[in-house]
């Protein structure tokens, strides 16, 4: 039995008390211990993200498999197992990656209580390895909640002005929807003739026919509002600006890249994975919400002034494209869909990582993130924009950046799903449009006033080049992510009976 | 030989009768009650924990004492929280007359546990008197005058319940010509007269007063408030466990039959399902608007028990089935969650109010920089209260959801699981105020020993039931079973 993921799921948790202790020493110490610790769970999911493309697990089955027994009395039983597929290993190292960014990021943006920081990325790090190789349906939902605590304590201690409201609002939000998806569970779990909580063992029982179609539809609508909180879908996603825009920059690359995937996930393993009938039947209702929420993030972000709300809202319209690639291959078969929005994923996670990162450099040199107050950025701090201008190529979909085949294979999906579903193909224009606008008014335009202002040093710069160089790396390597993608989504597509 | 269960009784009758004699002596210390009582708790927890484990008969109680798991697991945790609060006194409470407020807390402590183990109509009342009496004249111990009032209140309608459960048995005894828990339960369910209804009415509404269940909850926040805060600890996580004990050996038996009219409406899962409902969403809708922790807590204990009564619904709408078994499973081990997270919530209210004199919300902003260790005990009781994995609550919560999820009850499952995330509302704005908000005064506050140690036991089992909870899951399903079976 491989012990890989338990190792990747433990090194943070553990890693929680070290750093914090480190830090108690010393400061530097605790940075580059914290780097160091990171660094190596980078390379552990990329052993894995390495392992899953080599030899891509058969559909419906899992790399890495462990299980445990952990509870067990006369009417219930609940193991540990974890295992993962070309679904979460990619997300495995998109998270992990980013966590290594964030916190080189966080080294010049967070000033305060720096211990208790670090040491709590790492239990953030940990639960999120745990949501994304869970295979039972209790231990992903443990993994979930304690995704929030430390996401609550960072946008209440360490965010902007008007963070305790915004971190109240977030977890209120979140724990609500989340104890509906577990509701959810529980109602599936009680209705099964033989009850398990085990992910493979549901599908193996949904192949075979042993799961009532009726039993489906009140366990998806469930978990379509615990997804649709995270992910976040229209009309679910208003904790997410605030919680954006309260939160400091390193923390909001973490909750775009990192936390909202939990949502796109969930629907492709759980809402897709697990009641693919009840789905397959209101595929469309997915297909019409993903849709809206792409126009309505991006016609928001065009409306706003604040740079990381803009980007906020950039991540609704680029998460919708998940939801719809996902249901756009359950009505039309099109394979592209789930692999595209797999991919989508990924993309997204560094792109608009790399965009809310550099949002909190922009405020912390010059003082404010109002689109119409940052005047010519080209003149007084070139570098900063120029990778403004690459992270927002990336964000559009601009070739040579992986977001573009991405938004690409979710479109055709779109397309080959029905006539009306192609209008799709129109996202992009708006995003491009109002990225282009931006860089108008900050790139472009002439300078004003003071020149106080500090470009960033070239350190930082190659920091930003890590969340870029994957992005072009894989549009010609794109196969690293699709090749062990196609085995879940051609078995997702078979599930519906 | 003794059996251990007499060993146990003799420990706190003991304790109770001799502890008064060192108010006699006038060198004796002030703190040496309080240890002579928690080494006599200790010692009976010992004797208790052996007996559940290799249950014997005991020879001399007759028909009195059922010794099994069910009765072990209420002793033993009421006997736990006693001796939580016991430790605590010793730092929090001061004055002459110590000796006899152990006394008075091991009489509470002796009627629990045979209460706990009472099959017997009679013993149930008598240990029930022998649990409370003791607790009026503890609540109006400060002897200031919020707590005097606070205890007359807790008497009037404490002596109040004793008459309605009294009532109730001399009902059951005039239909049934016995005492017997079983065979009145046995009479009740092949005779179900509109007599028996009532009876069984009143028995619900005896036991709710303690159980805190709307609409019998009315004297809980006043009570709590005025009473000193260690003694509200005991009555919200003990001598409230003792209300659900009676009511599991008592009421649960009485499945089958239909209260009061033959109407399908009345029958007893559905009586359950509404005051659950009821108790939950009232107490955590009331605790949302309060200004100071004791009521806080007070409510929150409220919606608790709400949440409890979901294993009741799920056992009386189908006796014999796998999610009858779930349900009394949940109840128990929520009983047991419960009591130490309200417990260790209490007992930090308690500290923060001696040490800074004051209990209004207010006080506790900024709390982690004054007093970090309650704090964090604070913060890891709320998330376990509002039902946050991996802490132990959250299993609790999880198998009495389960046990509704799917059937005729699925809306109280929603209920319940909605509740959870309201809840959340209030705890996660109290850890906000702890540690996110500032502090009126940064100076550090002292966090005495004793509280110390609690708090860390305390924790320590909120955190690892909530990582391991095989042990006390089996263990709370054997004492289901052993109920039914």
């Amino acid at each position: 039995m491989s012990f890989v993921l338990s190792l990747l799921i433990a090194l943070p948790l553990f890693a929680t008390p070290i750093v914090y202790a480190l830090f108690k020493v010393n400061r530097r110490l605790g940075i580059y211990g914290s780097l160091a610790i990171s660094t190596v769970v980078v390379l552990i999911t990329a052993y894995i993200f390495w392992q899953v493309y080599a030899t891509p697990p058969a559909p419906g089955q899992y790399l890495f498999q462990e299980r445990y027994s952990w509870v067990s009395f006369s009417y219930f039983g609940l193991d540990y197992l974890v295992g993962t597929d070309g679904l979460s290993s990619p997300l495995l190292f998109v998270s992990a990656l980013l966590t290594v960014l964030a916190i080189y990021g966080s080294r010049k943006l967070i000033d305060h209580h720096e211990a208790e920081y670090y040491s709590l990325i790492f239990l953030f790090e940990g639960a999120i390895m745990g949501v994304f190789s869970s295979l039972n349906l209790i231990l992903f939902y443990i993994f979930w909640e304690v995704v929030l605590i430390p996401m609550f304590f960072f946008i209440g201690v360490w965010g902007g002005p008007r963070r305790k409201y915004a971190a109240l609002k977030f977890i209120i939000f979140t724990f609500a929807g989340s104890t509906v998806m577990l509701l959810g569970f529980l109602y599936f779990y009680m209705g099964m003739s033989t009850p398990t909580f085990d992910i493979p063992a549901i599908q193996t029982l949904l192949l075979t026919h042993q799961v009532p179609v009726a039993l489906e539809y009140l366990p998806l609508l469930a978990s379509f509002i615990g997804f649709a909180v995270k992910l976040p879908l229209f009309p679910f996603h208003t904790w997410l600006p605030d919680a954006h825009v309260e939160a400091p920059a390193p923390i909001s690359v973490l909750l775009a890249g990192v936390l909202l995937k939990m949502g796109g996930y969930g629907f492709l393993r759980i809402s897709i994975g697990l009641f693919p009938n009840a789905s397959a039947e209101y595929a469309w209702v997915f297909l019409g919400l993903g849709l809206f929420s792409m126009f309505y993030g991006a016609v928001a972000a065009i409306l706003q002034k604040d740079m990381k709300k803009m980007i906020a809202f950039t991540s609704i319209n680029h998460m919708g494209f998940v939801l719809f690639g996902a249901y756009a291959t359950l009505v039309s078969g099109n394979l592209l869909g789930i692999q595209g929005a797999i991919f989508q994923m990924f993309t997204h996670g560094l792109a608009v990582g790399c965009l809310f990162m550099l949002s909190g450099f922009i405020q912390h040199s010059a003082g404010t993130r109002e689109i119409p107050k940052l005047k010519g950025l080209g003149k007084i701090m070139p570098r900063t924009a120029a990778i403004l201008m690459l992270g927002s190529a990336a964000a559009m979909g601009l070739p040579p950046f992986a977001s573009f085949l991405a938004e690409f294979m979710v479109i055709s999906a779109g397309i080959s799903a029905s006539a009306f579903t192609a209008i799709s193909i129109l996202v992009p224009v708006l995003t491009a449009g109002y990225f282009l606008w931006m860089i108008k008014r900050t790139v472009l335009s002439p300078a004003e006033g003071g020149h106080d202002v500090h470009d960033m040093g070239w350190a930082d710069v190659a920091g930003f080049a890590v969340f870029l160089i994957p992005l072009v790396v894989l549009i010609v390597a794109s196969y690293l992510v699709l090749t062990p993608a196609l085995p879940v989504a051609q078995f997702l597509k078979g599930l519906a009976s | 030989m003794i059996d251990y269960l007499t060993g146990a009784i003799v420990i706190l009758a003991g304790a109770a009768l001799l502890l008064p004699l060192l108010q006699l002596s006038k060198r004796s210390s002030e703190k040496l009650p309080g240890y002579l009582l928690s080494l006599a708790l200790g010692v009976a927890m010992v004797f208790l924990l052996m007996f559940t484990i290799n249950p014997t008969q005991v020879s001399w109680s007759g028909n009195l004492i059922a010794p099994d798991k069910l009765g072990g697991i209420f002793a033993l945790v009421t006997v736990g929280v006693t001796l939580a609060v016991a430790l605590a006194s010793i730092d929090y409470q001061k004055g002459p007359s110590n000796p006899v407020y152990y006394s008075l807390l091991a009489f509470t402590a002796l009627g629990m546990v045979l209460l706990a183990y009472a099959q017997d109509l009679l013993l149930l009342f008598v240990s029930w008197e022998l649990m409370s009496l003791p607790t009026y004249v503890l609540a109006g111990f400060d002897k200031k005058i919020r707590s005097n009032e606070a205890s007359v209140k807790y008497a009037i309608i404490g002596a109040m319940s004793s008459a309605v459960i009294l009532y109730a048995i001399s009902l059951a005894y005039g239909l049934t010509g016995s005492t017997q828990i079983s065979q009145v339960v046995q009479q009740f369910v092949n005779h179900p007269t509109a007599l028996a209804g009532v009876a069984t009415l009143l028995f619900v509404a005896g036991f709710g007063f303690k159980m805190s269940i709307v609409p019998f909850h009315m004297w809980i926040p006043d009570a709590y408030e005025g009473a000193p805060t260690t003694i509200s600890t005991l009555l919200a996580a003990a001598t409230k466990k003792a209300g659900f004990i009676a009511a599991i050996r008592v009421l649960l038996a009485i499945t089958t039959i239909y209260v009061v009219t033959q109407s399908p409406l009345f029958t007893m899962a559905n009586v359950f399902a509404v005051l659950a409902v009821l108790t939950m969403t009232l107490g955590n809708v009331s605790a949302l608007t309060q200004k100071s922790m004791t009521r806080l807590l007070a409510y929150s204990s409220i919606a608790q028990a709400g949440y409890m009564l979901i294993g009741f619904v799920a056992f009386s709408n189908a006796p014999g089935s796998a999610a009858a078994s779930l349900g009394l499973t949940g109840t128990i081990f929520h009983v047991i969650n419960h009591s130490v997270m309200k417990g260790v919530a209490f007992l930090a209210a308690a500290l923060v109010a001696m040490q800074l004199r004051r209990s209004d919300l207010k006080a506790y902003d900024g709390l982690a920089r004054r007093m970090p260790l309650t704090a964090f005990t604070l913060a890891v009781a709320f998330l376990g209260l509002a039902g946050v994995p991996p802490l132990s609550g959250f299993w609790s919560k999880l198998i009495l959801v389960l046990s509704v999820a799917n059937g005729p009850y699925a809306w109280l499952a929603l209920a319940a699981i909605l509740n959870s995330a309201f809840s959340l509302g209030y705890y996660a704005w109290l850890i906000k105020r702890m540690y996110i908000d500032d502090p009126e005064s940064t100076e550090k506050v002292k966090e005495p020993f004793w509280f110390v140690m609690v708090f860390a036991v305390m924790v320590g089992l909120i955190i690892g039931i909530g990582l391991f909870p095989q042990q006390v899951i089996s263990f709370a399903s054997s004492a289901a079973s052993s109920f039914v079976g």
